[in-house]
């Protein structure tokens, strides 16, 4: 909220400088987003009269003018506006004046003519409009009222003051006010806040003669005030009034308007005027609204208006959508006579409820949102009524329609100064609590440590002991707050298991080279249709998000693949060589519900590489390792995803569940991910992992007896599966068998077509003697036998 | 015999001189001391001589020997010396060409961060909990004390599944769940992914991590509160950093605190980083709001408590100067590849 610091001063004094002050302000919790001293970048710019106005000789717009500063000589000034001539009262930018926009006036020369200085516009004054009229007309600025010659154009042009840009915390509505920041500024600088005193002059008559208000929907509208001011006078608002409104951000529309703005800025209750003459049958009712009914709101847009809808009607229709906008129709005009002020309020969640339907958020809306207190409505409506006499914009009728059916009571709360102190971990002295308790507007009995606090009307936000702490810690000073360790009872802390087994597959993925990726966690829903799942596939079933940002993030992802081959791609089109990357986060499984109906997240891990040493197989190794490491033995099956290369995809095995699918990614899914380059990939479940895994137990004993080691080139077909042939001879050899390696395929025109030529190292060894040759010929003639007879694999000739 | 052992020498210091391989140093001591040598043939011989003249001419033989033997052995150390030295000589490599580089790796700088924070407060008996992100509107907001359309629920701010399901805007819900589950003494920490509906720019990103502090126990203070902050700071940001609290608002805590460290920059004098201030923002917190003690089952006249909320991305992008968001999470290893 912006508030010029006169207008606060007006109720508390700040005896400090702006910087200063917006400190003091912060440290007892009010922020400041920052301030702006108006008219900081004019300089030297003064008021003057125009003594002759001239043609210039070598131009058709051009005047040549002699200008009266209030000094000895009069300037020589050219100007182009058309609207100069001899006479006028104008603000004189002087030589080495300074503009907005950083511009500075120099001598200089107009088609040959001298000038010094410029005479100015609104426009190049930066003013507004509202603020100053005829502002707006090209040309000059003319004033319109006499001022000194020579006198700065700042104070006169209401560009003299600093205003100040405030953030209200979300409990503070009451500081929505240029009150509810005086008086927090009056604590703030240890000054005295003072309320004007109001009093109202009415003119007689009686209002129940010129409207008649039900409110019906006493739900949603605590509280309305009436009233009615007869022989309206509209006219401009006097400058004050401009300059504290434009301070504030507001358009000054005319007196009647400005009143109700100004009110509700000052006391933070929206106001609304009806003209009286378009309220049919001056009758004003509070209802919610039907289906099919519809309004044209002062911004003259038209809106439907939904069942439930709180408007102000009369007899016939809704002239006003509650506590949001007024309709066009009983807008205040200068053909106004008689209006009625109202000064309601009605219910936080359905004005903001209505305010999103609608598309209107206005200062309005937004202050019943947070909350307007019901019990100072009626000192607002006197403020305003007192406005209207102020100004003479019209007269006011006697009486007051106030419907308040259940009026609110006031708060009181007990609490011990002990315990509002304690809670702070300051020893903030008993009568420090009273006093800044009584300085904050509270009424405070004390007996002993007990308290009896009555809760100022304005103060919404406070109704228990905790409150109260913070109200007395934030002027005492949060500053004061000491710093001390945990005390009580230890405990011993440390990593979810969750958290620490991503840990070690962090530990073990880095050490091979990989880095750890971070993608969002929902997506669109047309991704994972580019990896050609089956039509029932759990994946397909997405969690949709109600109100997402974009297509692109509407869904819930049910994989990490398409995230890691977005960032694949990302890599290989940035030129980036190769990239190792993983990615460990939850996926959402819409169709297995938990208990509380929440989807299942489940904890996936998804690996990425491509570069020119990538292969499947240097993938596959990666998460064998880690598997390994995890103590989870795997067997290799020659199938997998519908997104993988059909001939280089596989699923491993830990007995009968399905770990890992791994491989390449299909060439299609290639081209739909816009990736250039081969790329491999493999998900795997990480709570898999955490139920599979297996510590390690004791350390084998050392081998103490020799190894024999044999080597072996056995001829097959290319169909010949390398991985079950290797466990058939594994197996047939037996427990002599201590390892057995791969470590060559050869294929030559003389091996023949579709046949390769696999060499394996056997390493044998006996657990309790030295094998003796015969034991050994022996298991590589069992190996021999079984890759001849199952797997029509021959020793190489 | 004695003149003979004399002219073996002679050969010998001859050919020892010329001797250039261990091979013909070895084919000399074999033509001097071998079986079939020349000193060798001497003692043979000494059967020709008197019984008197044998101890001598034995002693002499013997001491010749081992002064060739002493001989021989130098020169074959000299020889061994010189052969390593031309093999290093040959073996010599450049050294400053590149080395075979293993390939680096290293978890998302987030994670880095993270992980500090992580061992900072479970140094300090803290335990991370974890709960889900799609979360009930419950947890997330009810018991959070932010009730349905309080202004904080704004469809701006939340992603909703449906009326009762959200996407957890701060990971708040995983403290309501440990304290309807847990008794006091709680001391638990809550990292997590959370979300709010913010478009995607430099200094916003619709998904993004928070960590989430919850202390319960009998007398716990606001000095506690903050001496647990200090500890923090000062453990990942080093000596001389503090903590500057200002009053605040959240509607789960009362009263509540935004936190501003020493700026980590300047240490405090004031600086680009700081906006001249000396302080950064770095967090907000509070007591926990005696409201919310009782919605989860906790009583706020036995117990009370504090919690803290930590935004990973804003501290990870103050550590590393990272002016964009977005390259957390774009995933170019060109960025990736410089955390360590």
């Amino acid at each position: 909220m912006k508030v010029p610091m006169q207008w606060i001063k007006e109720y508390a004094d700040i005896p400090v400088s702006a910087e200063e002050y917006q400190s003091k302000m912060i440290m007892i919790g009010n922020g400041v987003e920052g301030y702006e001293e108006q008219g900081a970048e004019i300089e030297n710019v003064v008021v003057g009269r125009v003594v002759t106005c001239e043609p210039h000789p070598d131009s058709d717009h051009l005047h040549v003018t002699t200008v009266d500063v209030g000094e000895e000589e009069l300037l020589n000034i050219v100007c182009g506006a058309p609207n100069c001539e001899a006479g006028i009262l104008v603000p004189v930018a002087k030589i080495g004046a300074k503009l907005p926009g950083g511009i500075k006036i120099k001598k200089g020369k107009l088609r040959g003519v001298a000038s010094e200085g410029m005479l100015c516009g609104g426009d190049e004054l930066g003013v507004p409009v509202e603020l100053y009229p005829h502002v707006g007309e090209k040309g000059l600025l003319i004033f319109n009222e006499e001022y000194p010659l020579g006198a700065d154009v700042k104070p006169i042009l209401g560009m003299d003051d600093t205003v100040m840009d405030f953030e209200v915390l979300a409990n503070r509505p009451d500081c929505l006010s240029v009150w509810g920041i005086a008086r927090e500024t009056a604590v703030a600088c240890g000054t005295k806040f003072t309320k004007p005193e109001i009093t109202v002059q009415e003119c007689g008559g009686d209002i129940h003669d010129y409207v008649k208000v039900d409110v019906e929907a006493t739900d949603l509208c605590p509280r309305y005030i009436a009233r009615v001011i007869k022989d309206v006078r509209v006219a401009p608002s006097p400058m004050w009034l401009r300059k504290y409104l434009n301070a504030a951000g507001m358009r000054s529309i005319n007196n009647v308007v400005d009143i109700t703005n100004f009110i509700m800025l000052e006391t933070g209750h929206p106001m609304h005027a009806f003209d009286l003459s378009m309220v049919e049958g001056n009758h004003i009712i509070v209802r919610k609204a039907v289906e099919g009914e519809h309004i044209t709101t002062l911004d003259g847009k038209q809106h439907d208006l939904t069942a439930g809808q709180l408007v102000i009607c009369d007899a016939v229709k809704p002239s006003c959508v509650a506590g949001i906008m007024g309709g066009e129709e009983s807008e205040i005009t200068e053909k106004t006579t008689t209006m009625m002020f109202e000064c309601a309020v009605f219910d936080r969640a359905a004005t903001r409820v209505t305010s999103r339907a609608l598309g209107i958020r206005t200062e309005s809306s937004g202050r019943f949102e947070k909350g307007v207190s019901v019990k100072t409505a009626m000192e607002a409506m006197q403020r305003a009524c007192q406005m209207i006499n102020q100004l003479d914009a019209g007269d006011v009728v006697s009486g007051i329609i106030d419907i308040y059916p259940e009026p609110a009571q006031q708060q009181v709360i007990t609490g011990s100064c002990k315990r509002i102190a304690s809670r702070t971990g300051v020893d903030i002295p008993a009568e420090d609590i009273v006093r800044i308790l009584t300085d904050l507007h509270f009424g405070v009995e004390r007996d002993g440590d007990t308290l009896t606090v009555t809760v100022p009307d304005y103060r919404q936000d406070v109704d228990g002991e905790a409150d109260l702490s913070e109200e007395a810690l934030r002027v005492f000073g949060y500053d004061k707050i000491p710093s001390t360790l945990l005390r009580g009872e230890t405990t011993p802390g440390g990593r979810s298991a969750r958290m620490r087994l991503k840990d070690e597959v962090a530990r073990y993925l880095t050490g091979m080279g990989f880095y750890e990726i971070m993608n969002f966690s929902f997506v669109s829903p047309k991704t994972v249709m580019k990896l050609d799942l089956g039509e029932d596939d759990y994946r397909l079933n997405q969690l949709p998000i109600r109100n997402p940002l974009g297509e692109d993030t509407s869904v819930m992802r049910t994989t990490l693949t398409p995230g890691m081959l977005n960032t694949l791609a990302v890599n290989m089109n940035h030129g980036n060589e190769g990239a190792r990357l993983y990615e460990v986060a939850a996926i959402f499984d819409a169709e297995n519900r938990t208990e509380e109906n929440l989807p299942t997240e489940i904890q996936k891990l998804c690996l990425g590489v491509y570069g020119k040493e990538e292969d499947f197989f240097t993938l596959r190794g990666v998460v064998e390792r880690l598997l390994g490491y995890l103590g989870i033995e795997t067997t290799v099956e020659a199938r997998g995803e519908s997104y993988l290369h059909p001939g280089r995809r596989a699923i491993l095995m830990a007995g009968d569940e399905r770990v890992c699918c791994l491989g390449e990614v299909h060439p299609t899914v290639r081209e739909e991910f816009d990736m250039p380059s081969r790329a491999y990939i493999a998900e795997l479940d990480m709570e898999q992992l955490a139920r599979l895994r297996k510590p390690m137990g004791a350390v084998k004993p050392m081998p103490r007896y020799p190894a024999v080691t044999r080597d072996l080139s056995l001829v097959m077909s290319e169909a010949t599966q390398v991985g079950p042939l290797m466990a058939d001879m594994a197996k047939a050899a037996g427990a002599i068998l201590e390892d057995v390696k791969m470590f060559d395929i050869y294929r030559s025109a003389a091996l023949g077509e579709n046949m390769k030529s696999v060499a394996f190292s056997f390493i044998l060894r006996g657990a309790d003697h030295t094998l003796t040759e015969a034991e050994v010929t022996k298991a590589m003639d069992k190996i021999l036998k079984v890759a001849a007879e199952s797997h029509n694999a021959t020793i190489r000739a | 015999m004695k003149e003979k052992i004399a002219q073996i020498e002679e050969l010998l210091v001859t050919e020892l001189a010329v001797c250039d391989s261990l091979q013909a140093l070895d084919a000399l001591r074999v033509k001097v001391l071998g079986k079939k040598g020349e000193l060798t043939a001497l003692l043979r011989g000494m059967g020709q001589l008197s019984p008197e003249e044998r101890p001598v001419a034995g002693q002499m033989i013997n001491e010749a020997r081992e002064k060739f033997t002493a001989m021989l052995e130098e020169k074959q150390a000299l020889l061994k010396a010189q052969a390593q030295e031309a093999a290093l000589k040959r073996e010599t490599i450049d050294v400053t060409q590149p080395a075979a580089m293993p390939k680096a790796g290293c978890v998302h700088p987030m994670t880095l961060v993270l992980n500090e924070v992580v061992d900072c407060f479970t140094g300090m008996g803290f335990e991370v909990v974890e709960g889900p992100e799609v979360e009930l509107d419950h947890y997330n907001f009810e018991l959070m004390n932010i009730p349905k359309n309080h202004p904080a629920r704004d469809a701006q701010d939340t992603f909703y599944v449906d009326d009762n399901i959200v996407l957890r805007t701060h990971t708040s819900p995983v403290q309501a769940r440990t304290m309807l589950t847990r008794k006091p003494p709680i001391r638990v920490i809550c990292p997590g992914r959370v979300y709010r509906a913010d478009e995607m720019d430099a200094t916003h990103s619709p998904v993004f991590h928070q960590l989430e502090g919850l202390v319960i126990d009998k007398d716990v203070t606001m000095a506690d509160l903050r001496g647990t902050l200090n500890a923090f700071a000062e453990r990942l940001y080093g000596k001389g950093i503090t903590t500057r609290f200002r009053p605040s608002f959240f509607p789960f805590t009362e009263p509540s605190a935004e936190v501003d460290l020493t700026c980590v920059a300047c240490h405090g004098k004031g600086c680009r980083v700081c906006k001249g201030t000396g302080w950064i923002e770095v967090l907000g917190c509070g007591m926990v709001n005696p409201h919310v003690l009782e919605m989860c089952g906790i009583d706020p006249k036995e117990y009370s408590g504090f919690a803290f909320g930590i935004g990973i991305e804003r501290i990870t992008m103050q550590r590393y100067g990272i002016p964009d968001l977005r390259l957390l999470f774009e995933g170019d290893v060109r960025f990736l590849g410089q955390f360590r």
